[in-house]
This record gives C-alpha cells, sequence and structure tokens, in this order.
C-alpha cells in the first residue's frame, strides 16, 4: 500500500577525484552541472528531471554511495513515516534544511541492508532544463555526450533481504515487483518499485552490508543504449558488460565505471508493474539467464566489483 | 576526452617496462608508462590479476609489488590503507610502470557484516 513516498530523488556518490568524475558525469553521461557547495560537493542532474539536482558527487578517500534519497509527497508524510520508522526499529536522523543546497529537511536512516536512505519532501524545483512549462519543445539543444534522461534507481548488495523488504514494503509503501529464489525458497535478489516502474530500487544478496553496484540513468531507446556503447570506445572508458538486455525488468543496458570504479548504468525499456501484479520471479539456477539475458552467463565482475 | 583512468600525464616521454609475477615461470607482460599495470595486462590479453573497475575502486586488482618504480594515483582507502600502500599493497589499475616490477596478486577476501560496522 502506498505510504507517501514518490521516487528516487537523489544519490550521493564519493568520488576519489573531482575534475575526473565531472568529465565522467557530465561529459560523458551527459548530466547538467547544477550548482556546488562550500563542502565541494557539485550537484547534477539528467535534464528532463524537474527538481533541482539528483545526483551529488562528494569527494573523498574511497568511492561508494555516501546514502540514497526518496522524495515523498509532503512533509506531514515525512511526519508520519519519521514515527512509523522509529515503530520498526530504525535510529531515525533529522537532517537540517539546507544541508543540502536547496533541500528540505531529510528523515536519515540505515536500512537492515547497511545503507543509508533518505525521505524528504521539499526541493527546489527548477524545471527540465533548457525547456519552458509552457508549450515545450521536444528537447533541449546544447546536451552532451549520452543525454542521460533522469536518475532512474540503484542496485545495492547488502545482507539481511528480508528485513530490508519488511521495511521497504510495510513501512515505505514499496512493492516487490521482481526477486529471484533459490530452490529452498531464499530470496537473493529483490527489486522494489514505489511507482509503475520495474524498480525503485534493488538489492542483492551479499555477505558484506552497505555496498554499492550501480546508479542507473534513463534513456529513451536501444538507439541511444548503443551511442552510449560508441561514446564509451570513444572516450577509452571503463566498460563492465554490454550493450545487453536483462532478463529481470527486461531492460536494455550497458553497464560502465567511473574514474573512481562506481558503476554507472545507462538503460531503456524494462516491464512495468502495477500494485496487484503478483511479483516475477526468477529461479536462481536461471541466474545467468535472469541478469544477461543474451549471453546467459554470469560475469564474475559484474557480481563481486562493488564500492 | 580523457578522463584520466588510464593515462598518467608526469612524464614526458613513455617507457616500457617488464611486469613479472613472482615464483613464477609465466613470461609476464609489458607495461607503457601511460597505461595502468592493469589495463596493460589486459590489452596483453593475460588473467594474472583479477580485473574490477579499473578505476581504484573495488580493490579486485590487488597487488602486491615487491620490487621496481611506479607511480600510483589516488586509490580507495575502503581496500589499501596508508601503511599498506607505503609498503607496496597498491591496487594496479592505480599504478603505472616506472621501471621493471614484481608483482603478486592479493585480491582481497569479502568482509562480513562484523568487521565493516
Ligand atoms: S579494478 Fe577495481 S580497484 Fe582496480
Ligand atoms: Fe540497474
Amino acid at each position: 500500500m502506498k505510504k507517501g513516498v514518490m521516487r528516487p530523488g537523489h544519490v550521493q556518490i564519493r568520488v576519489l577525484d573531482m575534475d575526473e568524475a565531472l568529465k565522467h558525469y557530465v561529459d560523458l553521461l551527459g548530466l547538467i552541472e547544477m550548482d556546488r557547495d562550500d563542502q565541494g560537493r557539485v550537484y547534477l542532474k539528467g535534464w528532463t528531471e524537474v527538481d533541482k539536482f539528483s545526483v551529488v558527487l562528494r569527494e573523498a578517500d574511497q568511492a561508494g554511495m555516501d546514502f540514497m534519497g526518496f522524495k515523498c509527497l509532503d512533509e506531514d508524510v515525512l511526519d508520519n513515516l519519521h514515527q512509523d520508522l522509529k515503530a520498526f526499529g530504525c535510529e531515525v536522523e533529522e537532517v537540517p534544511e539546507g544541508e543540502l543546497k536547496d533541500c528540505g529537511r531529510r528523515l536519515r536512516f540505515v536500512a537492515p541492508s547497511g545503507h543509508a536512505f533518505e525521505l524528504y519532501a521539499t526541493k527546489k524545483q527548477t524545471g527540465k532544463w533548457g525547456l519552458s512549462n509552457r508549450n515545450p519543445e521536444a528537447w533541449p539543444r546544447g546536451l552532451q555526450g549520452m543525454k542521460a534522461t533522469r536518475f532512474d534507481h540503484c542496485l545495492l548488495y547488502g545482507v539481511d533481504l528480508d528485513k530490508t523488504l519488511e521495511l521497504f514494503r510495510d513501512v515505505l509503501g514499496f512493492d516487490l515487483a521482481e526477486q529471484v529464489l533459490t530452490p529452498d525458497g531464499k530470496r537473493v535478489a529483490q527489486f522494489l518499485t514505489a511507482s509503475m516502474k520495474a524498480h525503485d530500487i534493488a538489492f542483492i544478496d551479499h555477505p558484506e552490508p552497505g555496498m554499492f553496484h550501480h546508479a542507473s540513468f534513463f534513456l529513451d531507446t536501444w538507439e541511444d543504449v548503443l551511442r552510449a556503447a560508441d561514446l564509451i570506445s570513444m572516450t577509452d572508458t571503463s566498460i563492465d558488460i554490454g550493450p545487453t538486455r536483462h532478463g529481470l525488468t527486461h531492460g536494455k543496458t550497458i553497464y560502465f565505471f567511473d574514474p573512481s570504479g562506481n558503476r554507472t548504468e545507462v538503460f531503456c525499456g524494462g516491464d512495468y508493474h502495477y500494485p496487484d501484479h503478483e511479483p516475477v520471479t526468477w529461479d536462481a539456477d536461471e541466474l545467468g539467464k535472469a541478469i544477461f539475458y543474451h549471453d546467459r552467463q554470469l560475469n564474475e565482475r559484474f557480481l563481486t566489483a562493488l564500492t | 576526452m580523457n578522463n584520466n583512468n588510464h593515462t598518467c600525464l608526469e612524464q614526458e616521454t613513455v617507457t616500457e617496462h617488464l611486469i613479472t609475477l613472482n615464483a613464477t615461470e609465466q613470461d609476464g607482460f609489458r607495461a607503457k608508462s601511460d597505461v595502468s599495470v592493469l589495463v596493460a595486462m589486459e590489452r596483453a590479453g593475460q588473467h594474472l590479476i583479477p580485473v574490477g573497475c579499473r578505476g581504484g575502486g573495488c580493490g579486485k586488482c590487488r597487488i602486491h609489488v615487491l620490487q621496481g618504480e611506479y607511480f600510483s594515483k589516488r586509490m580507495s582507502r575502503a581496500w589499501i590503507s596508508p601503511e599498506q600502500e607505503s609498503a607496496g599493497t597498491v591496487l594496479a589499475c592505480r599504478i603505472f610502470a616506472r621501471g621493471d616490477l614484481v608483482i603478486e596478486p592479493d585480491p582481497p577476501e569479502i568482509r562480513p557484516q562484523s568487521q565493516t560496522k
């Protein structure tokens, strides 16, 4: 049942070198630089996003994800969810308004998987980049690289998938859209949605808590994914795998790495989910096909290179 | 665009060096000074070191350098402490040979819950 959580709103990613990172996220991926703050963090977004930013880069001495934030309908929803999170047993920290520029107060908590998440309801809206909200053109000129349209989801590796599902489903109102089950019924992957998308957040079972697998960005067409692959070669960017299709969600995809080793995905297509749909299930012995629908076998790097 | 991921500009002329594995009869591979040791290995079609992100983030390419000079770029502290780095434990995707190297792969173990909290 929906609890007022709308969508993935932002992700803060740690990078080893900000200048190199900006070449990746801005010049290659095509995000727009929107702002910087006095901590040196850089705020980016995809051109179709209405809110001011969705990706925050922070220079640090290790790679990985600081937190992922979900935007909620309004401030009352935040107050209710604060209580519900506490009742579930989460420690909730209130991050004051303005800690991220032009963003309202955020509730931060750590999920049983070991990842930090945030809920917030207020962020400055600057509108789609380069377009008016009145009689808008189809797209703005001056986009770079892959022209990523929006931040779409993250895939995270961590512990305690069952408890994490309980938190996201029962407290935050996500649905389980897809899952991977072992023969004895253990869930080793779960794809969760707060919308109609096949996933807004996904988790894979892994003995280390709090690991980051990828942040993903949406493209319109398969042709765009192919063009992204061309750009990856042209720039000699570290590739993981693709272009290919997933069995899970059926998205068409390519994976590559930022210069600090964080994985980036761009993809198009994919299934949709309504709240009355049963979860789609893949059997763990079909995992190769579930992850890479064409190769039908797993790639060691995809499973184990994490930040 | 040059994302600096594979390239190091600190040197004026590109030199070439031999990278060999400690205690093996294997041939090793040649590495140009402007390409990371890991990427040089991949280009030579070898599999001596596990390949992950190639960006110093995932730790998979961790090695000990037993002998030889190299230049290194920042590598994630999640996998290499300052002490390890100065003792020659490094990420192969973040070092650039400045002389012939003798190396030994040292991929990190998975760290279960208790150690990372
Ligand atoms: S391959 Fe990931 S740290 Fe070197
Ligand atoms: Fe993804």
